[in-house]
């Protein structure tokens, strides 16, 4: 087993828990059943809830009605044919893949060769989905008790923002980076804590892969989840085998050191990308700053359906993590990551992470808000089940599902597209006939211009990753997806008459329209409609006189040797990974893991007693 | 510091921080909550226009209907029509993006205000002006907004008489523009290029000299003293792309970023194609005035003479001075439905600078039909 202390069952049921409150509950119980109920549920069990829940639907292709997903299986597309170049000429009249790191995007085109694209993308969202629950259960046991850890892992599985993101979002690469970061964090607390050179070694080898899944989770999550961890560390310096302050710093600012440079080789084109090239464009506006309250369509989007039932437990969070001197760390980075999930609902977001506010969305926050409160979680089902047994396990359970649900059929009721339909016809209109010597666009795809560009040669001067393009038409306004300008106002529709003014520049001949909305502009602009599709729900328009496509942003084309770099380090931090993590892990010794969890009763006596 | 303490006070800082983001919302968050506002502020006059303008901006038209005070004389659906047009127009799809308010007069119980609404269109600003009425009713004050009756014509028959040219292609899977035909003669009559404050501008005016119908298009590139290309640009919608045989259609390109002193020559290349079109819809220009005051503009009203709704309409106008040259190009999209026969007012402005060297003016007016073509 990779995560050996994933394999509880053995070592922690014959752990005594002194302060356990279930010595008061189940006075009358038989030893066997007292034994059972502090033990963790096997893991075994919580990874067969995770592919029982999510799998059917994974292989009902139900992400594939979310909002990013056509755009990272677009990225897998072209890493599937093009492994060493990531120069993408299909958006954006071509643009650099190097703006975004490609760990899980690489995994999808290599599984891809099996199982093609939108199957490899299902198998490793699933491989993520479980991933977080092993990681949630070892980042939770660093907190609470291995039975309450088990809890934390099975709330996992129903989390309300996981399952938003994974269905409504389509968020792979904060999805995939999260369960790494998670799994890593164990790893940093045993080598700070105790200075284990094996804990270093995953440690560091699990943070290189989480960043080079998704840069963003490792940059915050060092805040979020890292610092509450090493706040612990230092808390409890004094209990058990004793580090110094000098110990604690010098191993720290070690793996600071180690992991920093790692990442810095490992994406090293991202970071040159960045610094060539820094986002500067207008800002978009997203719904996830918006104000919850002014705004409650949004805040019933971003914080009810994400949150589900958890935010019943808020008071619990709040009023536990305080009590307890080992969970304040953990309060305090689940509080500052529950505020700037909040979005524009408070200031803290503007005020902590200034113009990065404006490019970011928030609804990482409030995921990676609710996997800081798992443990708080499995420490009050822990609690409640202990006391209540039957009628708690229902309404947990009723609870869980019912986030879960509402979680995974938000995309039905709040779709990313109103309106569902193939491109394919258009693909092979593209492609036929010598039309893809001209670059297009689509008005009125919505986010199907990923499936489209993955289905046709031809280029377009869209696309949807905004941190990638650098036409000044597009950066310029504040704008987003051409496809969809309408819907941002006059800034999407000044940036769309920009490219249209600019069409002969980039050889953009065709338009595709699927909304009438546009019909006045492209005909007072010069177009013509020459040709329809699908019973006429798609006009094609043309421009005559307009010559051929030629790239453009030729500066902008990463060298040979970042292409290689690109090709090999990313994937190969993930591979390396996996290698570390097969090195066999010391078994700690029981005297670090007993008793030094919060109890119910050692906080609040007499509370849970019957 | 104890638990509970802390508990305390991280609740009691979350609370401040909501409330602080609510009362005082972020610019982000108030893109997204029309005014930022939980309830509409009907406590001056002009705070109950700009709550209803924000209404409006977050297309609540209920909330914005039922805050009038005159809502008793129009209902809902009237409201939505005289707001996004009756047919199908430049407004009906577009959305508020920002609006002005100037007070006119005010009293204890009523106030007046001039409002500038800028509706962003497909094609561009739409800029809508209307005088306000603000009235109080108890304690507070709520928008007469100045309703436009929609006028309706009595049922009638009118003859059309009108030119059309058809093309016959080659086949279903010839694409338009690709029939090997020869393309119809176009010619540039006149070129001047100016230079003005926003950049370089090329200014001139196209004839089709042929006898059947071309769509047309003008692109020009600017030439250094040594000949090379500086920049190129097209006419974009600063042209009529249709042009029926004899027709004249001004065209206006804009280099934002080209001055004129470098500019060592100018090399336009016009494009035609032959295209299939029809003489109709007839747009007639009635009450065209040329003011050169002091805001000077070209206003006129649009009739439609034939018995199809005209959806969209775009003025061009040409000016010249005394000796017929051409000194200026303008233009204005009419964001409201031409229907038969129902006169529309357009009003182009004109630079100031400009005005006093305008002698005369000739307009050119093209339509665009839902499910049809401009």
């Amino acid at each position: 087993m990779l995560f050996p202390e994933a394999n509880v069952q053995k070592s922690e049921s014959v752990v005594p828990h002194a302060r356990e409150p279930q010595e008061h509950v189940l006075p009358q119980r038989a030893p066997v059943d007292r034994v059972t109920a502090q033990r963790p549920l096997p893991m075994s069990l919580l990874l067969l809830a995770a592919v029982a829940v999510h799998l059917p639907l994974l292989l009902m292709k139900l992400p594939l009605k979310s909002y990013d997903t056509n755009q990272h299986i677009f990225f897998a597309s072209h890493y599937l044919h093009h492994w060493f170049d990531p120069w993408n000429p299909k958006w954006y009249a071509g643009f650099s893949q190097m703006t975004y790191p490609p760990l899980p995007q690489q995994w999808i085109a290599v599984v891809s060769h099996i199982t093609g694209l939108d199957l490899a993308y299902m198998f490793v969202q699933l491989v993520a989905i479980m991933l977080l629950v092993v990681g949630v259960y070892r980042f939770a046991k660093i907190w609470v008790s291995p039975r309450a850890a088990s809890f934390a892992a099975l709330g996992a599985v129903f989390l309300g923002s996981e399952s938003f993101l994974v269905y409504s979002a389509g968020q792979l690469g904060t999805t995939s980076a999260a369960p790494l970061y998670l799994n890593a964090l164990p790893f940093l607390y045993d080598w700070v804590r105790y200075g284990r050179w094996r804990a270093f070694l995953k440690g560091a080898a699990l943070f290189t892969a989480a960043a080079a899944a998704h840069h963003a989770t490792l940059l915050f999550g060092s805040f979020f989840f890292a610092l509450p961890v090493l706040a612990l560390a230092l808390v409890e310096r004094n209990e058990g085998e004793e580090m110094s302050i000098a110990a604690f710093l010098a191993r720290t600012i070690s793996i600071m050191v180690v992991v920093g440079a790692a990442i810095a080789v490992v994406l090293l084109p991202f970071w040159i990308a960045l610094i060539k090239y820094p986002v500067t464009q207008t800002p978009i506006p997203h719904a996830s700053r918006a104000n919850y309250l002014l705004s409650p369509e949004w805040g019933l989007n971003y914080f009810v359906v994400p949150y589900g039932a958890l935010i019943l437990a808020l008071p619990f969070i709040f009023w536990r993590g305080a009590g307890d001197r080992r969970l304040r760390p953990l309060l305090l980075g689940f509080w500052v990551a529950f505020l700037v999930g909040l979005g524009g609902t408070t200031p803290i977001g503007h005020l902590l992470l200034g113009r990065a506010f404006d490019v970011i969305t928030m609804e990482r926050f409030s995921y990676w808000a609710t996997l800081l409160a798992l443990p708080f979680v499995g420490l009050f089902a822990q609690e409640i089940i202990a006391s209540f047994r039957t009628r708690a396990m229902v309404a947990l359970a009723a609870l869980a599902m019912c986030s879960c649900a509402l979680a995974v059929s938000w995309s039905t009721y709040h779709p990313a597209d109103a309106a569902d339909f193939k491109v394919d016809s258009s693909a092979a209109w593209l492609n036929r006939d010598g039309h893809d010597r001209y670059s297009y666009i689509t008005l009125g795809f919505g986010n199907k211009i990923s499936r489209l560009a993955m289905e046709t040669n031809a280029p377009s001067e869209d696309g949807e990753w905004n941190s990638g393009r650098l036409l000044p038409e597009l950066t310029k306004y504040g704008g987003a997806q051409l496809t969809s300008s309408k819907y941002f106002g006059k800034a999407g529709l000044n940036a769309l008459r920009a490219i249209l003014d600019h069409a002969d520049h980039y050889g953009l001949k065709w338009i595709l329209v699927r909304d009438r909305y546009y019909d006045p502009l492209l005909a007072f602009a010069g177009w013509r409609p020459v040709d329809s599709l699908d019973d006429k729900t798609i006009i094609i328009w043309a421009k005559d006189g307009v010559p051929p496509f030629t790239p453009v942003n030729a500066p902008q084309m990463p060298p040979h040797w970042q292409g290689m770099m690109w090709g090999i380090l990313p994937f190969g931090s993930s591979i390396v990974a996996l290698l570390v993590l097969l090195i066999p892990e010391r078994r700690r010794r029981e005297e670090e893991v007993i008793d030094t969890y919060p109890s119910g009763e050692s906080l609040v006596p007499g509370r849970l007693a019957s | 510091m104890s638990g509970r303490l802390l508990a305390l006070i991280l609740f009691a800082a979350t609370i401040v921080f909501v409330v602080i983001g609510t009362v005082w919302p972020l610019p982000e968050a108030v893109v997204f909550a029309g005014g930022g506002a939980l309830a509409n502020d009907t406590s001056s006059p002009q705070a109950a226009l700009r709550s209803f303008g924000d209404d409006i901006h977050a297309q609540a038209w209920g909330k914005a209907y039922f805050s009038l005070a005159n809502r008793a004389q129009f209902t809902l659906p009237q409201f939505m029509a005289d707001m996004m047009g009756y047919y199908p127009n430049l407004r009906t799809y577009s959305g508020l993006d920002t609006f002005e308010i100037a007070p006119v007069h005010a009293t204890d119980t009523d106030a007046e205000f001039h409002v500038k609404l800028h509706w962003a269109t497909v094609v561009g600003d739409a800029v809508d002006n209307r005088d306000v009425h603000v009235v109080k009713n108890g304690d507070r004050w709520q928008v007469d907004w100045p309703f436009t009756k929609q006028p309706v014509l009595p049922p009638q028959v009118i003859p059309v008489n009108y030119l059309r040219w058809d093309v016959i292609y080659r086949g279903a899977g010839d694409d338009w523009g690709a029939a090997d035909v020869e393309q119809p003669h176009v010619k540039i009559i006149d070129m001047h290029p100016v230079q003005r404050a926003e950049g370089t501008f090329i200014m001139g005016e196209l004839l089709n000299e042929d006898v059947v119908p071309a769509y047309v298009s003008v692109t020009a590139t600017l030439l250094n003293k040594s000949q090379q290309p500086i920049a190129t640009e097209g006419s974009f919608d600063k042209i009529s792309h249709l042009l029926l045989p004899k027709q004249v259609t001004p065209f206006f390109i804009k280099f934002a970023d080209v001055n004129l002193s470098q500019v060592g020559g100018v090399r336009m290349t016009p494009f035609s194609t032959l295209i299939p079109a029809s003489a109709d819809p007839v747009i007639e220009v009635q009450d065209e005035k040329l003011d050169t005051s002091a805001v000077p503009s070209l206003s006129g009203q649009l009739v439609n003479q034939s018995g199809q709704i005209a959806n969209v309409a775009h003025v061009l106008g040409t000016f010249y001075d005394q000796n017929g040259n051409l000194v200026w190009v303008a233009d204005q999209y009419v964001d409201h439905a031409l229907l038969p026969q129902t006169p529309v007012a357009f009003n182009i402005h004109i630079p100031e600078d400009l005005a006093h060297k305008i002698a005369s003016q000739r307009t050119v007016i093209s339509t665009f039909n839902m499910g049809g073509t401009a």
